[in-house]
């Protein structure tokens, strides 16, 4: 059994107009996704600006009002709080916020903040507290004098991993990572994603991973998720993604990652133009009328596509995929 | 699960009081100290600070000794007698009343209606604002929609209607009539500030953490709006002094037995008060400019020790 499945996950936000303040439309964030997160593995969620990336991850540590469909972990639905509340749901499922700063509250100190999830949900003795937090700020790289401290007298690369702190603090299972390093600069996003890494590994954390840049995701994850206005245009591993592409979406995305090698910068740019031409051309051949996203269709075991079958068949052909 | 963490940290329980001293030597100065040091970089903020205090002090103290009912006697030896004699330092009334006395105890008891007042109508207020904010949809609504409600009455005409239907009234139900129609202003700049509060993440994290809405709005939101709290509750306590005085003054306040800087400020309606027995009125409208001035100096030095931006006073 899988460690968290969500099934068929919508999150509309309804827009009220009008004197009587009545629902007349809403914002689909989320339009019907489904996917698995196995224990111990990283799961990319990636994603341009606007596509409800946030909002998924929201919805996985139940921060999010859900409006149909559900989540399981270990059998319960936690999009209920009843179930959340029984399961003691975030001691094992933690997140860790996009923008470090925002999420430290900045009239507390780091001690209490890292003890905050340990205080509701462990109830140790001041001493054993103390010495977690201790613990824990060792573990993340940082000296035992931030313990006084407040947020801002951190640098970013800082804050995050005073916020990693704070999630792995209660030894959870799964950790919900929204952009963790997109704010960082490069020589600190490596830094961090390192030793976010090197936690895992040590404490056999799972990672759902969002992040919109397709080049940090993967040295990250193994299974990778491809989110467009509110639905999955692919899902694969991480050689499905990067090595065989199908919907127009995922070769955009890969066509973004800027390319290091100064000797490709010409072909790169070409690619990419040539990517972007198709995307311009072809909207109706990979978007269905109303430009939503198609179903999901399997290609291989772990490929899936969101294409009307014909088409992904041809594609897969032509990318010379085996059938599953 | 401790295990877990003890393998990959090297820290043990033996350098549990090493490590949190050097940390206690590392950390920041708490909000009052840095509220004071902002205090002391200030001179006239500093006056300002003493004036108030010392002279709240002071009539609180001062008027213990003093009868009142004894006090606001007519004496008609003492008509009008002039300022700055032995027995009258600041001469009598139309009544042969000493008018420093009066002041005595009237400023005690406007100032402890306007403390009351600010007290009971900010409490009331900056909890309205922080649920209503936090909670928004219906909750936020219906609380709203009660606000508005309110703000529709004709404020100072409720007061004076009921302080007329109630037959029998003193400060501290003076002090409750007006807390109904005080607390709206501030409830609605809190609400404004929760809202944004309630959006960033940290209130997320604690969510995520397991604590409660309550702790949450009370321990999590509201030291963060705390500058904005001390702020308004300074410039409102300016204000209430205000609040009683006019009234006490239109007649609808205190009644007439019970001296108050408004009944005072009264003496001011009869022309020939205001020109030739200018005694009767004149220190305490200077007592009231004078305390506004302060309290609002004293509220601007915590409004720049709340914005670290704009602090003079060296802290950090
Ligand atoms: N509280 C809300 N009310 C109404 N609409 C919302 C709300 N929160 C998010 N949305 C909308 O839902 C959509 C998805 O938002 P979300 O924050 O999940 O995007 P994202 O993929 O995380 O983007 P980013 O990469 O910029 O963080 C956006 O169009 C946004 O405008
Ligand atoms: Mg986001």
């Amino acid at each position: 059994m899988s460690l968290i499945e969500i099934k068929d996950l919508k999150v509309h936000y309804p827009i009220r107009t009008g004197f009587w303040n009545r629902i007349t439309d809403s914002v689909r964030a989320v339009d019907g996704i489904t996917f698995n997160i196995e224990a111990g593995e990283t799961y990319g969620l990636v994603g341009e600006s606007g596509s409800g990336k946030s909002t998924t991850g929201k919805s996985v540590v139940g921060l999010e009002k859900v409006t149909s469909g559900s989540i399981l972990y270990k059998g319960q639905d936690i999009t209920k709080a009843d179930n959340r509340r029984k399961l003691d749901y975030n001691r094992d499922v933690q997140m860790i916020f996009q923008d470090s700063l925002s999420s430290l509250n900045p009239r507390k100190r780091i001690e209490d903040i890292i003890a905050e999830p340990l205080r509701n949900f462990e109830h140790l003795s001041k001493d054993d507290e103390k010495l977690r937090v201790l613990q824990l700020l060792d573990i993340v790289g940082l000296d035992a004098d931030a313990l006084y401290k407040y947020p801002h007298q951190f640098s970013g690369g800082q804050r995050q991993r005073i916020g990693v702190a704070r999630a792995v603090a209660t030894n959870p299972k799964l950790i919900i990572a929204d952009e963790p390093v997109s704010a960082l600069d490069l020589s600190v996003q490596a830094q961090v994603l390192n030793f976010m890494k090197k936690i895992q590994r040590e404490f056999g954390i799972s990672y759902l991973f969002i992040s919109h840049d397709l080049g940090v995701v993967r040295h990250m994850c193994n299974n990778i998720a491809i989110m467009n206005r509110g639905r999955l245009v692919e899902i694969g591993t991480r050689d499905d993604i990067y090595n065989h592409p199908l919907h127009i979406y995922t070769k955009r995305l890969l066509a973004a990652i800027p390319e290091t090698n100064v000797n490709q910068r010409e072909a790169h740019r070409a690619s990419r133009l040539a990517v972007e031409k198709v995307y311009q051309e072809q909207q109706s051949k990979y978007y269905d009328d109303d430009g939503e996203a198609y179903p999901l269709v399997q290609i291989t075991k772990t490929h899936a596509v969101a294409l009307p079958q014909a088409l992904a068949q041809q594609l897969a052909t032509q990318e010379g995929e085996v059938q599953a | 699960m401790a295990e877990n963490f003890e393998q990959h940290s090297d820290i043990s329980a033996a350098d549990l009081a090493r490590l949190s001293q050097e940390a206690q030597a590392e950390a920041t100065p708490s909000t009052a100290k840095i509220i004071w040091s902002e205090f002391k970089a200030d001179r006239p903020a500093m006056v300002a600070l003493f004036i108030i205090v010392g002279f709240i002090a002071f009539v609180m103290v001062g008027a213990l000794f003093i009868n009142t009912p004894k006090m606001m006697e007519t004496n008609i030896m003492a008509y009008f007698n002039q300022p700055f004699t032995p027995e009258f330092w600041l001469g009598a009334d139309s009544g042969g009343r000493s008018v420093a006395k009066q002041l005595i105890v009237g400023s005690r008891n406007s100032i402890g209606i306007a403390i009351g007042l600010t007290i009971v109508s900010s409490t009331f207020g900056i909890c309205w604002g922080l649920i209503s904010g936090y909670f928004n949809g219906y909750i936020d609504w219906g609380m709203q929609r009660v606000y508005d409600f309110m703000m529709m009455l004709p404020m100072t005409m409720m007061i004076i209607v009921l302080v007329t239907i109630i037959p029998h009234y003193n400060s501290v139900t003076l002090t409750f009539i007006f807390s109904i129609f005080y607390w709206e202003g501030t409830s609605r700049l809190i609400r404004s500030r929760t809202l944004a509060e309630s959006e960033k993440d940290y209130v997320a994290a604690s969510r995520t953490s397991g604590t409660s809405h309550w702790k949450i709005i009370f321990r999590e939101i509201m030291p963060n709006i705390s500058s904005l709290i001390i702020v308004d509750c300074t410039l409102s306590f300016a204000e209430n002094i205000g609040v009683e005085t006019g009234l006490s003054y239109l007649g609808f306040g205190l009644p007439s037995q019970t001296p108050s800087l408004g009944t005072m400020i009264s003496n001011a309606n009869d022309p020939n008060n205001i020109t030739q027995y200018w005694w009767t009125w004149l220190p305490a409208a200077l007592e009231i400019i004078i305390l506004c001035l302060a309290i609002s100096y004293v509220g601007q030095v915590l409004r720049r020790a709340a914005d670290a931006s704009q602090r003079q006073g060296a802290a950090d």
